[in-house]
């Protein structure tokens, strides 16, 4: 009789799996538990055992009508829905210019768009610091200086009769021009795998360019631009890296300047009210969820499994 | 890059004479390449200046912002003050040079060591998820999707919380590399959803019957994976690498939370401190610290453009 061999499954699986399950599975349970506690100060023997409700009943209760609060969440809502309608826009219109340059000379713009995604995000973060800089030297102010726009430098990301008008328009620029490459990426590899007999059959019959995008080219885009635009919403909705400097930095106003994400993460790290701040998490944790479960319907995901190759 | 666009927009045009017997068709396009070449390069222009700007300003006596580029005086002045360690000329030295170097190298440990540990993982699963059949295969993958679109930086409350915990069981003098170690795969994690269903694409494309014919033949499982299959899919492992290591290099968040935290800095924290520290006056010296940062990144984009579009649409095609 021969011994069966070990699964070598185990062997291939468990590093992935070991990861899976310390830093998504175990903190998903925790982060819940955490959000009934009320953890301070990272003080996990001292509180860890006192279970409430209080941590939602006071965000509901602050969300409503704590001023600070309630900027937190009017900057939340405008912030996605605007900069989400900036990156399906903008992907969408970087791709089909791309689609209709020659490959060769579109490479170098991709990559020009992909480089903000890239770039170290406090490189970034720096480069924009200079540009809303509030005094003569922010590169804004000078242009604007020189150009006898404005008379004296403005403090653009906090001085009070801006707000919030321009905080807002500094966080979704900063991070419409990060998500833009997505859709440009997506939509791009899209119209190249459309079949050309439909560009080819379009040219002939003498469409221009706009013809052919509105008719021909967008259409066939439908599924691609609603599966964009879910995933772009989940990921602002989550967001909140490529501001963290500016508003540490003092660059934007810490409330009009900070989406619910962000506002999480100071909570946490900045003031010590962890389990508060797990309590907001959870909800973006919630809709995270939901909405990544859309994504997945919308790859028509049980179409892309094909059956293992290798069984003997 | 500007010129390579140039050149390219209007190479055609270079060409010899016989191929000006186009018919109207092509040259309709000609013009409509070069139009939206152009601009697209108007709107791309502004996002190319940034970037100048802040690597001329590591020169500059000040921030230049566009018309006084003349104006400015340059010198390596910046980068001299930056790796002297002063954010001032006239202030004191807030570190040496030796300390710069530790926080260089500890960038690239985190950015290498997530590139290797993503690449191990996922080289790891893909091939499972690619060859083998077991239960519960379609629904895990369906699972590591959804992680892959589920938001990993919402939990990282909880990560932080277990950390905590775990730092009271680690030794004091392995600390160090505990802190590292952590670091490395709480960001790795982020990353390895998405890089087992582009590697799990890799292995598919491979043809199985080499392997099948070795595995017939005795060799075990394991060994096939490595002797026959892995030098079959460099490239997937290349590409992989390439996106696993500018995440790590990029990264600020994990760093701050986690490094930073213990008295660990890397160039992400350490802009966010010189920023915090130097007098508007002195932002030039910033601007080397970023365009240190920056050099690494550009490298690889100019290394490997064709490769990190590739991977990138590989991606987010999944």
């Amino acid at each position: 009789m021969r011994i069966p061999k070990p699964n070598p499954i185990w062997f291939f699986l468990s590093p992935a799996l070991f990861l899976i399950i310390v830093f998504y599975v175990v903190p998903l349970f925790f982060s819940i538990y955490i959000s009934f506690t009320p953890l301070q100060n990272w003080n996990l023997a001292r509180y860890l055992d006192q279970i409430s409700l209080e941590n939602y009943e006071r965000l509901f209760y602050m969300a409503m009508n704590d001023p600070d609060v309630t900027k937190v969440v009017k900057t939340t809502i405008v912030f996605v829905t605007i900069t989400l309608i900036f990156n399906v826009l903008g992907g969408l219109i970087l791709a089909l210019s791309m689609f209709f340059m020659d490959e060769s000379l579109s490479l170098p713009y991709r990559l020009i768009w992909i480089l903000p995604r890239m770039t170290p995000i406090a490189v970034y973060s720096l480069i924009w610091y200079y540009f809303f800089l509030g005094d003569e030297s922010g590169t804004l102010n000078s242009l604007l200086l020189r150009l006898g726009v404005i008379e004296k430098p403005l403090a653009w990301g906090n001085s009070p009769e801006l707000l919030p008008e321009s905080a807002w328009a500094i966080i979704i620029l900063v991070n419409g021009l990060v998500g833009v490459s997505f859709g440009m990426v997506v939509f791009y590899s899209a119209l190249r795998s459309l079949p050309r007999e439909h560009v080819i059959a379009a040219r002939v019959e003498g469409a221009s360019a706009f013809q052919m995008t509105r008719y021909v080219l967008v259409p066939q885009l439908k599924w691609h631009i609603i599966y964009v635009t879910v995933w772009q919403l989940l990921s602002l909705i989550t967001t909140y890296a490529h501001i963290f400097l500016l508003v540490q930095w003092g660059a934007i106003d810490k409330w009009w300047g900070s989406p619910w994400a962000l506002y999480v993460f100071n909570t946490a790290f900045t003031t010590s009210d962890q389990g508060f701040a797990a309590a907001a998490a959870v909800i973006l944790v919630v809709i995270g969820g939901i909405l990544g479960i859309l994504v997945l319907r919308l790859m028509g995901f049980k179409k892309l499994m094909q059956e293992p190759k290798g069984e003997l | 890059m500007a010129s390579s666009i140039l050149s390219r927009m209007f190479r055609r045009k270079a060409k010899p004479k016989v191929e000006q017997l186009r018919d109207v068709e092509t040259i309709k396009r000609r013009r409509l390449n070069a139009v939206i070449g152009i601009a697209v390069g108007l709107a791309t222009l502004p996002l190319v200046a940034l970037y100048l700007l802040l690597a001329l300003s590591s020169f500059a006596d000040r921030i230049v912002t566009g018309p006084d580029i003349i104006e400015a005086e340059y010198s390596t002045t910046n980068w001299k003050l930056l790796f002297q360690g002063k954010l001032e000329p006239a202030a004191g030295r807030l570190y040496d040079l030796r300390e710069l170097i530790m926080i260089i190298v500890n960038t690239f440990i985190v950015a290498l060591g997530v590139t290797v540990a993503v690449v191990l993982i996922s080289v790891m699963a893909g091939y499972a998820f690619s060859r083998m059949k077991f239960r519960g295969r379609v629904g895990l993958m369906e699972f590591i999707i959804l992680l892959h679109a589920f938001p990993g930086v919402a939990l990282i409350i909880a990560v932080y919380a277990i950390y905590v915990w775990s730092l009271g069981a680690v030794p004091k003098d392995v600390l160090t590399e505990y802190r590292f170690l952590y670091t490395i795969l709480a960001r790795a994690s982020l990353e390895i959803p998405m890089s087992i269903w582009l590697m799990k694409g890799f292995f598919d494309r491979i043809p199985w019957e080499v392997e099948w014919s070795a595995m017939v033949d005795g060799a075990s499982r394991i060994r096939v994976w490595r002797q026959i299959v892995l030098p079959q899919i460099k490239p997937g492992i290349a590409a992989i690498s390439i996106f696993a290591f500018l995440a790590g290099w990029e990264d600020l968040i994990y760093v701050h939370v986690f490094l930073y935290t213990g008295g660990i800095k890397t160039l992400a924290t350490f802009l966010e401190e010189v920023i915090g520290n130097i007098e508007t006056t002195y932002l030039p010296i910033a601007a080397a610290a970023g365009t240190l940062y920056l050099i690494p990144t550009i490298v690889f984009f100019v290394l490997t453009q064709k490769l990190l579009l590739e991977a990138m649409s590989g991606g987010v095609k999944a």
